[in-house]
């Protein structure tokens, strides 16, 4: 039970309110794209049709990369990314850091795709965004992942406002702990048999109390990572060296021993990795050399977290031989405090601690944030609807953005499956959820009522999530029975997924109309 | 002093007070905060703490009856960290540091 005196309750009441109605609609949009994000590499692999199942890191590509090397221009072989793309291909980026014409630090270099078989199959000059950015084959997922970190506002704003954004959840989940005069009665108090008003806002109270921790670590988290590179390495870096990044880089995430700049050979990558594989139990999700070619080049790979385990691994070789050397703390040379809070920040975030069964978990309490986001705001006008029916507008943004903007991504997820056969994903599913929102947002502006259209948006989510599965199908994606033979069996899970989903809101709405003869019973009460 | 200016003054030290002395203090802590065993942390737990240290100014800025001891609290803590990272650059400590990071 928490003692605020009547005048902090009031106060902080207010705060809760106003820290959702001002940033809330916002915030829900980062929420849902972060509920979808969980599943990223799941939706990739479903979207995109991927069937393969053996990592790169898994094959021995260590010949190629060795001769990539030799044939790259010397001055980018300062560093080299590898990580997965495609259908498992792998992606190798010889590169060197520079600072840009704004000032920021970029990586500038040569591009290369090793398919399975080790042929190169794309190669160009490319700066790191350029290499990690959207391609024809992630377009879907990417799009979900940029809409969550900075909803398409170009860098530093976008980050700026999801951090902003982070700070308001984080207000609002410690304001919403205050006012609970009886914290755990809430929990467990959810009366149907009083009006409606009361009924709904119980329900507000009963997801936002369970997911309050929840709640609180997402948005220390979230607005962790948004602040990061924004405002804290500037500033930390200003204040410890003088404004120097890449001394601070060199200091937080280098790696031990001298420089030796003696040309050496680069053979000990496939040992590397097999080493790494059986070490973590699992195949690294990137790996990095720092100066390949030389003497001094050290080989680090990146991993989920071990079983029962919350932070990251990552494990250090010599490049030259591929012996290894130690386990890394993802941050800094030696375990400590500091490097530990950060490392766990990431699967905190992310959910993808213990596999599926953590990201199904984070998924689910990120599908009960947007639920308490969303009663939030629709609580907060029910209750002022009385003294000011000018919010009628509001009413329909919240209709519009709480019901339009799930439909307006599955929209986008079928306009994926429409272009990616044509090699114009890139472009289109931006597009294509630009013009989905539009149409959504004027729909929303002249029709009937808010309550009606909310009817309307449920039918139609239902419909397109019972139509995705289909188009994925009959655009060229693979079957069940490819799948499962395959041992890809997210494909089947998320083609369930939306099938029971879809089936479950259309036969809400179509049931309910065809039981009572009227549809305007079902969804959504003014207080919903 | 008027409730309106109360409520104002409430105001700015809850909302642009807090920000400035959150990212004074982040800044600030990299010069007084042990470096540990790796030798950043000093350097991390700054960046990892600064939503809480927004969040702790902020709710003490909203709920403490008592303005002026907000005002002494977020002031005092903005004055030592600036006068540390002051300090810091009048005594070529970033330079040293730097040197000692490469």
């Amino acid at each position: 039970m928490i003692n605020l005196a009547q005048r902090e309750t009031k106060l902080m009441v207010a705060v809760h309110g106003w820290s959702g109605i001002l940033l809330g609609l916002l915030l829900y949009a980062v929420v849902v794209t972060g509920t979808a994000a969980v599943f990223a590499d799941e939706i990739g692999t479903w979207s995109a049709g991927h069937v393969a199942t053996q990592s790169a890191f898994a094959r021995p590509h260590g010949k190629v990369i060795e001769r990539l090397g030799a044939q790259t221009p010397s001055k980018y072989r300062e560093a080299v990314d590898l990580f997965e793309t495609g259908d498992h291909d792998l992606g190798v980026f010889f590169h060197r850091h520079e600072t840009d014409a704004a000032g920021n630090l970029i990586s500038r270099g040569v591009f290369y795709r090793l398919d399975e078989a080790s042929r190169v199959v794309e190669q160009r000059p490319a700066t790191n965004e350029e290499v990690f950015g959207a391609t024809n084959d992630n377009a879907l997922s990417s799009f979900l992942v940029e809409t969550h970190v900075r909803l398409h506002v170009p860098n530093p704003w976008g980050l700026l406002l999801t951090g902003i954004l982070g700070l308001a959840m984080l207000v609002a989940a410690v304001s919403g702990l205050l006012i609970h005069r009886h914290l755990f009665k809430d929990i467990f108090t959810l009366r149907r048999a009083a009006k409606p008003v009361l009924f709904n806002r119980d329900r507000h109270n009963v997801a936002g109390t369970w997911s309050l921790p929840f709640a609180f670590v997402l948005a220390f988290t979230g607005s962790f990572f948004s602040f990061y590179g924004t405002v804290g390495i500037p500033i930390v870096a200003m204040a410890a060296f003088g404004g120097d990044v890449e001394a601070l880089n060199e200091t937080v995430y280098g790696n031990p021993g001298k420089p030796d700049a003696r040309p050496a050979a680069m053979s000990g990558t496939d040992r590397a990795f097999a080493d790494a594989i059986r070490r973590a139990g699992d195949a690294p999700t990137f790996a990095a050399i720092e100066n390949f070619g030389r003497a001094d080049a050290k080989l680090t790979t990146y991993h989920p977290p071990s079983e029962g385990g919350l932070a990251p691994i990552s494990l250090l070789y010599e490049a030259g031989t591929g012996a290894f050397v130690q386990v890394k703390p993802l941050i800094g040379q030696r375990p400590s405090t500091g490097g530990t809070l950060a490392a766990i920040m990431s699967p905190l975030h992310f959910g993808n601690f213990a596999g599926v069964l953590s990201k199904g978990v984070w998924f689910g309490l990120g599908f009960a944030m947007c639920y308490v986001i969303y009663t939030g705001l629709r609580l907060w006008l029910v209750r002022r609807e009385a003294e000011a029916r000018s919010l009628d507008w509001l009413s329909r943004s919240v209709v519009v953005v709480g019901l339009g903007l799930p439909l307006a991504l599955l929209v986008t997820a079928a306009v994926f499956l429409l272009t990616k056969p044509l090699d114009t994903a890139v472009y289109w599913v931006p597009t294509g959820f630009v013009l989905a929102s539009l149409a959504l947002i004027v729909a929303g502006a002249v029709w009937s009522s808010a309550a009606a259209y909310a009817r309307a948006l449920v039918l139609w989510s239902g419909l397109a999530m019972l139509a995705l599965p289909i188009l994925r199908l009959v655009t060229g994606g693979p079957g069940w029975s490819t799948a499962l033979t395959a041992s890809q069996p997210v494909i089947v899970a998320l083609d369930c997924a939306l099938l029971l989903a879809g089936g479950w809101m259309t036969w809400q709405r179509l049931g309910s109309h065809l039981r009572s003869g009227r549809s305007d019973r079902l969804v959504l009460e003014p207080a919903e | 002093m008027q409730p309106t200016a109360r409520r104002w003054t409430r105001v700015a030290l809850a909302g642009p007070g807090a920000i400035v002395t959150a990212v004074v203090m982040m800044a600030g802590m990299t010069q007084w905060l042990p470096s540990g065993t790796a030798g950043i942390d000093n350097l991390v737990l700054p960046l990892v703490l600064l939503p809480i240290l927004w969040a702790a100014l902020f709710f003490h800025a909203c709920l403490d009856r008592r303005l002026g001891r907000v005002a002494i609290v977020a002031g005092g803590l903005l004055l030592v960290h600036a006068g540390l990272l002051a300090y810091a650059f009048t005594a070529g400590h970033p330079t040293a540091v730097k040197e000692k990071g490469r």
